[in-house]
């Protein structure tokens, strides 16, 4: 700074703090405004074309020659030329160099106590690698993509972000398929793709690639155990399949109006085995519309002789219903034959539960709610006097899916009230807690284990409007009565057909139906509230319903497949990892 | 329009006056239609509330038919066309409108619509005036009432799966004795599963039905007729079967055209009924011809095909439904004619007002399925036609054949 200029700046500034009055402190002796450079872009480390160029004036508006102007980087790194003179105009000049880091850059120019700020953009440089930035080794079930999807980053030789790199993804290991064979990085830098893992249990793996940018990236998954697929067992197409019940290797199959089919699957009888099931008899029971099937074990009488059928007849879900219980003698299963029947007037029975020290089977009555008959001793002809009790509940009426006695209690799944605690003694009921605490969607089957109660939904109608079905779980409080604790949403499904835990109490499984995600589900029950996911197998034509049964120590799901195409599906589960 | 192949003996013709062809000729007559429309409707299904409405054009009952006589009439060959399998593979948008899987949509006609040998008057003078009839095909079930194709309004009633049987394989014997037709038949239940199916023929027989028609004054005609059609909704027949009733009187004269009719379908052994009653009028004008038809219908709410709500599924796996509901239909329109010949044409508008209420219980709320439980429905657009007019479809006696002149396509 000139002498001259020094004090030129002085009595302006001097002048200017008297005509602010007292008070104002000292302003800006000169006025700067920006007149060429701002607002460039231009890639890192790069020196930017256009020079800074500021105009230095007097508060008249006349040109200040001779200010020294002093240049400062406030932002983004690089270089900007220290400090430059104003020349005859007012102008001083300076050059402005990039650093290293994309984004915003600024440099402040000042003089007088007056300052400017110029902007300008740091493109990144062009791209040199890539960096893995998610889904990196994870788990996952065959054939279903991995919850998070691979991401990379493309990044120049300073690490800054790249876009528009176009990345190449290949399947390396594992059999499986990627969402996105290539993909551009997005404004971040970032390229994705996600990874539906093979059929088959084991390592997967995919490799990122981009021209010029390195060695392939490795993205690592694991497929872990699921359902083996072992068998599907046609059912004549005569309304197909809409149960299945094992025991002893025996597999009782509700065949609608092809009655009931009872198949070796590994007792012994014939010889059959899961992935050979051999037909042992079959007996349509009167009226045909076999639903579901319960094989008595009479531990007083010491028998197994009786099979109890559910009938399902004609109904409209919500109010009315049809269909008795049938009883076949097993006690020759080369000769199995209808010897009674329970009718109920005005209610069609649907699952059942059997207390089979006390000799008492529950059935559930739909708009009939709880029935409790007394099925000791020998059962001929009509046995309809041999109800127990019966019980209905619910506000808006009674339409019970399914129940089952646990820790002394019935639970009872009603669709249009929820989930039911009640109490029996010796078959005589009593409601005792829950009930209205489902009112979203219908409420479908139940399954009691662990001090906690599984129940799905069947909304095909979206009670409420909302899409997809439920699996809620309960905790049973120290009085047996249920509290929800969590649920798992289900989409693109109609219905949570079917609910079961395996007999050691550690893996859920459920049916769905109508819709895209049809099929089996499997749930590990380490902590019981929150179940977690540990495979499906997806079956597009429906699972209607789902039963564990456990052969020669391995555990096997058995499925009903619903038409066209019914079967009755068998899988391995023995192999989740739960 | 007429064409003559004289060494063969054969006449086409585009009129009923063809068929009433020289003694030991075959004279044929042709016709073809098609209506060009735009639905639009508030009332759509999908669940989950809100206003919705859908717009479509389509065109519907593309049908091409061919009529043969010979031996003076005594014998005669129907044949229909229709091409809805590739006009409306998914229906035809009217709400309230069910069956052969569709739903809130009118399914559309099979390939071949109607492929009948009818013989008439089979022991000329030997019954005296009697006229005994016979009819072998894939055709109508002499049960209820005329199709809605050959009837005024272009939308079809609630009712179409309550008061018509069709495209079956039937055999149908016929007497007529004065102002008296008695019909019976035999047919197979299943109906189509597709528009390019053809019946199962190993049902054959498995159904049947019966139908008493009686002409008490000229234009005048009333019928009651019975059914049973076994498993019509399950091919392999192991569904649950209807017991359909239907009685109706039906006026015709000069440019009046007056019906009403009732009908009643118990499904399986009468755990679910739905009634019909149906009123419908149509008056011939100089050039135009307005029409209105009252309907209240019932009808079961089935499961719908997942994403796509006008469906249900197919094949079937249990008997139970989700509930009845009961569709007030109020349709009233108008056509004007504005082509003659050879191309006739008519411009329509036709405006429904549709009320759909829950009878009974079960778990179908239409509120929360269609967002509302009224709303409309309004088509314009064409009905184009040439050859001979569209005859009454859906019955099989002698007399019944005549055009529809006054009513029906132009």
């Amino acid at each position: 700074m000139r002498p001259s200029s020094a004090r030129t700046a002085t009595l302006l500034l001097l002048a200017a703090a008297l005509a602010c009055g007292e008070g104002s402190g000292p302003g800006p002796s000169h006025v700067l405004t920006i007149t060429a450079g701002d607002a460039q872009t231009d890639t890192v480390t790069h020196t930017l074309p256009a020079a800074y160029v500021v105009k230095v004036t007097d508060a008249a508006s006349a040109p200040q020659s001779g200010v020294t102007v002093t240049w400062t980087v406030t932002g983004g790194g690089g270089t900007v030329t220290p400090s430059s003179t104003t020349d005859a105009n007012g102008l001083a000049t300076a050059t402005r160099t990039l650093g290293t880091a994309a984004g915003v850059a600024t440099a402040k120019a000042e003089a007088g106590g007056a300052s400017v700020t110029f902007t300008a953009t740091a493109r990144a440089a062009a791209p040199t690698h890539l960096m893995k930035s998610a889904g990196d080794v994870q788990n996952g079930i065959p054939g279903q993509p991995l919850p998070i999807p691979f991401a990379v980053t493309a990044l120049d030789q300073y690490n800054n972000p790249v876009d528009s790199v176009p990345v190449a993804w290949a399947v390396t290991a594992g059999g499986g398929s990627v969402s996105a064979a290539s993909s551009q990085t997005d404004a971040l830098g970032v390229a994705r793709t996600t990874l539906t893992l093979g059929d088959s249990v084991g390592p997967n793996a995919v490799s990122a690639t981009s021209v010029g940018l390195g060695a392939p990236l490795s993205f690592s998954a694991t497929a872990v155990a699921g359902a083996v697929f072992i068998r599907s067992l046609a059912i004549p197409e005569n309304y197909g399949i809409h149960d299945q019940f094992i025991r002893d290797g025996l597999a009782f199959v509700c065949a609608w109006n092809s009655g009931v089919i009872i198949y070796d699957v590994g007792n012994g009888i014939r010889g059959g085995t899961p992935a050979n099931p051999i037909l042992v008899d079959s007996v349509t029971t009167t009226g045909g519309q076999v639903h579901n099937a319960w094989w008595f074990h009479n531990p007083v009488a010491s028998e197994k002789r009786y099979l109890f059928i559910g009938q399902e007849g004609p109904g409209s879900i919500g109010s009315s219903s049809s269909g008795d219980i049938h009883v076949v003698d097993v006690s020759n299963l080369d000769s199995i034959h209808q010897v009674a029947f329970f009718h109920r007037p005005g209610a069609g029975t649907h699952n059942f539960w059997m207390d089979e020290p006390n000799q008492i089977l529950y059935a559930a009555y739909y708009n009939g709610g709880v029935a409790a008959i007394d099925v000791s001793g020998t059962l001929t002809g009509d046995i309809s006097t041999r109800m127990i009790d019966s019980l209905s509940f619910g506000a808006s009426g009674t339409y019970t899916w399914g129940l089952q006695l646990y820790n002394g209690s019935l639970y009872a799944a009603d669709m249009l009230s929820g989930l039911w605690q009640l109490s029996t003694t010796l078959g005589t009921l009593a409601s005792v807690a829950g009930g209205g605490n489902e009112a979203a969607r219908f409420t479908s089957d139940l399954w009691v284990a662990n001090g906690y109660a599984y129940t799905g939904t069947w909304d095909h109608f979206r009670r409420t409007g909302l899409s997809g079905s439920l699996l809620k779980v309960w905790q049973l409080d120290a009085g047996g009565a249920p509290v929800a604790v969590d649920s798992i949403l289900v989409d693109n499904v109609g219905a949570v057909s079917d609910v079961e835990v395996s007999p050691d109490g550690k893996l859920l499984m459920f049916s769905t139906e109508s819709g895209p995600n049809s099929g089996f589900w499997f749930y590990s029950l380490a902590d019981p509230a929150h179940p977690v996911l540990r495979g499906r197998y997806l079956e597009p034509s429906g699972v209607h319903t789902a039963t564990f049964g456990t052969i020669a120590g391995k555990l096997y799901a058995f499925g009903a497949k619903n038409p066209s195409g019914a079967a009755m599906i068998i899988l391995d589960v023995s192999s989740l990892d739960y | 329009m007429r064409l003559t192949a004289a060494l063969a003996g054969i006449t086409i013709g585009a009129g009923h006056a063809a068929a009433q062809g020289r003694g030991g000729s075959v004279t044929a007559s042709w016709g073809a239609q098609a209506t060009l429309e735009l639905v639009a409707t508030n009332l759509v299904p999908g669940g989950g509330g809100g206003d919705r409405s859908l717009t479509e054009a389509r065109i519907v009952m593309p049908v091409g038919m061919l009529h043969a006589a010979a031996l003076g009439g005594r014998v005669r060959v129907l044949a229909a066309a229709h091409l809805e399998k590739y006009t409306i593979p998914n229906g035809e948008l009217a709400p309230g409108n069910w069956g052969e899987s569709f739903t809130d949509r009118r399914h559309p006609h099979t390939l071949a619509h109607e492929l009948m040998l009818v013989t008439s008057d089979l022991l000329g003078n030997v019954d005296g005036r009697v006229n005994l009839f016979l009819a072998v095909g894939k055709g109508f079930v002499p049960f209820g009432t005329d199709d809605p194709m050959s009837r005024p309004a272009v939308r079809f009633p609630v009712n179409h799966h309550l008061s018509q049987i069709l495209e079956r394989a039937v055999v149908l014997a016929g007497v007529r004795a004065g102002p008296a037709t008695l019909e019976g038949a035999v047919f197979n239940g299943d109906e189509p599963v597709a528009p390019g199916s053809w019946p199962a023929w190993d049902r054959f027989g498995d159904s049947w039905a019966a139908r008493l028609t009686l002409v008490p004054l000229p234009g005048l005609e009333a019928q009651g007729s019975l059914a049973l059609v076994q498993a019509p909704e399950n091919r392999p027949g192991a569904g649950p079967d209807d017991r359909k009733a239907s009685a109706s009187a039906r006026y015709e004269r000069g440019p009046w055209y007056g019906q009403l009719e009732w009908a009643r379908t118990a499904t399986a052994g009468g755990a679910f009924v739905f009634h019909s009653l149906l009123a419908e009028a149509a008056l011939t004008m100089p050039g135009h011809r307005p029409y209105v038809r009252i309907e209240r219908s019932e009808r079961p709410e089935e499961e719908r095909v997942f994403g796509n709500p006008f469906r249900t599924r197919r094949p079937l796996f249990e008997n139970s439904i989700f509930g009845i509901t009961r569709w007030t239909v109020v349709t009233g329109g108008d056509a004007v004619e504005v082509l003659r010949n050879p191309l006739r044409g008519a411009p329509f508008v036709e405006v429904s007002w549709i009320g759909i209420a829950r009878t009974g219980g079960g778990v179908f709320d239409p509120t929360v399925f269609y967002g509302r439980t009224h709303g409309a429905s309004i088509t314009i657009g064409v009905r184009l036609a040439a050859g001979m007019r569209m005859p009454r479809m859906g019955r099989y006696q002698p007399d019944a054949m005549h055009d529809m002149s006054a009513m029906s396509v132009p």
